[in-house]
């Protein structure tokens, strides 16, 4: 079946290649992420950088907005108490809310405000994405001072790391707390700071740069002078 | 009437020493301002044009939500000092047809199914003006949207093709306009071809239309390559950075 398969798809671009929307990627591939088809042919939906694996083609994109996803860990900023839930920010177009019962029995008889106040910075997960991106979240944690800086969304894998290595080497060398939210925010408190904004902010500038853990690695030893 | 139009075509060649077929010198530059999720410069000729794209954000007013996919309104707008005469700030009738036509245009590329309930603003803004105006906001919006990453079936690329002086020549500049018979923009969907906007100011004969169409669809496909350029370079310089 395979064998089959393998001679017949025809790829136009090449591996990391940047590509814009509408670009025609290859003919009968399959396709993952902000790909569509028409007929036989793929095309990019939108501008990226293309990545091919075999017989499957798929677009990073390199900018947009956060599009909640089911799983994902998210930064909010409690902007409303409604009755008996809250309207939490995740920096998305769509509202997305924190039920009351995740924190009390009974939350349309008691004061919400006593647990999370409008201006509160959380951390939760999102348990339920509806049709129309609107979404509701579970498991919050209160994320007292500390400071909240921006990324770009769509390169917080990289922030991340793979299996979480770029964040763990940054927490190491620096000791400082970080959360890492998917709609990217970040969450920062205690030592250096500074210095772990302006490290994210490099992992963001050149997230699609070779050999970034290296240099980040080389840049942190550095400045701490070890 | 007659003495002008000897003026604009001399020797085979227009006012400015270009051939018929001839675009305007262009620049396009990706995300230039900072706040905007999406933005692009433009020179076109003697054109200057701003556009940015905010969203998908919360759709004020709130009856314009639509459940079942996005809402994209363009703006544009023509700045007081574009033009030679001090233009009266503010929307008039011609900005906001072009705004709607524009819209028009973008509506059929961008994939509004993707964000329901929301709204994406498009501004185009012309900060000098120098014929052909619409086809440079379009052409700066769609590589705005590009850069927002929001996801588009294809671009919009889009040029003004004319008659001066008995002659069908591609992107008029202001003289040529003011001056001559007929103008006529044109923005496609540079994949397959299909025609998002067509205007005409002026009479064309049927043949001379045919003859316009061709041109103005292979300046459109130069203007294409020209935006993908710009996009791809825009993430080859941050990759080179530093």
């Amino acid at each position: 079946m395979e064998k089959d398969n393998a001679g017949e798809f025809m790829l136009y671009v090449q591996d990391r290649e940047l590509v814009i929307p509408g670009q025609l990627i290859g003919e009968k591939i399959r396709h993952d992420i902000n790909c569509f088809h028409e007929g036989d042919s793929v095309f990019s939906s939108i501008h990226g950088i293309a990545r091919v694996e075999n017989d499957r083609v798929r677009v990073i994109p390199s900018a947009g907005w956060y599009v909640p996803k089911e799983g994902d860990v998210v930064i909010g900023v409690v902007t409303n108490i409604l009755p008996g839930r809250w309207a939490v920010d995740i920096r998305s177009p769509y509202l997305c809310t924190l039920r009351g019962e995740e924190v009390t029995r009974d939350p349309l008889s008691v004061d919400l405000s006593r647990y999370f106040k409008v201006g509160d910075i959380i951390s939760a997960k999102i348990s339920m994405v509806d049709e129309v991106h609107s979404c509701q979240t579970t498991g919050p944690w209160k994320l007292e001072k500390g400071i909240i800086i921006d990324v770009n969304p769509k390169r917080v894998p990289r922030v991340v790391g793979k299996k979480r290595s770029m964040l763990n080497i940054i927490k190491e060398k620096t000791g400082c707390k970080i959360v890492v939210g998917q709609n990217g925010w970040i969450w920062i408190k205690d030592k250096q700071t500074e210095l772990v904004i302006k490290t994210i902010k490099k992992v963001e500038r050149e997230a699609q740069t070779h050999g970034l853990t290296d240099r980040i690695t080389g840049m942190l030893d550095k400045t701490l002078g070890k | 009437m007659t003495n002008e139009d000897i003026k604009l075509i001399k020797d085979g060649k227009r006012l400015d020493g270009r051939k018929f077929d001839e675009l305007r010198e262009i620049k396009i530059e990706v995300g230039v301002l900072k706040r905007a999720v999406g933005s692009a410069y433009i020179e076109w000729g003697k054109n200057k044009v701003m556009a940015g794209v905010y969203g998908p954000r919360e759709l004020h007013p709130k009856y314009l939500r639509d459940p079942t996919k996005a809402h994209l309104r363009c703006v544009y707008n023509l700045a007081p000092f574009s033009v030679e005469d001090r233009k009266r700030p503010g929307p008039d009738r011609r900005s906001v047809e072009i705004s709607k036509v524009s819209s028009d245009a973008l509506n059929s590329v961008v994939m509004l199914e993707k964000y329901p309930n929301t709204g994406i603003d498009v501004f185009i803004e012309i900060l000098q003006a120098d014929a052909g105006t619409r086809c440079v906001g379009l052409t700066a919006a769609s590589v705005a949207l590009a850069d927002a990453g929001i996801p588009m079936r294809d671009m919009v690329s889009s040029c003004a093709v004319g008659k001066v002086s008995g002659e069908i020549v591609l992107d008029l500049m202001k003289e040529e306009d003011n001056l001559g018979e007929c103008d006529l923009p044109l923005a496609i969907i540079p994949r397959k071809k299909e025609v998002v906007l067509l205007q005409m100011d002026g009479k064309l004969t049927k043949d001379e239309f045919k003859k316009a169409y061709e041109l103005a669809v292979n300046g459109a496909m130069k203007v294409y390559e020209m935006q993908k350029e710009a996009l791809v370079s825009s993430i080859n310089n941050v990759m080179i950075e530093e």
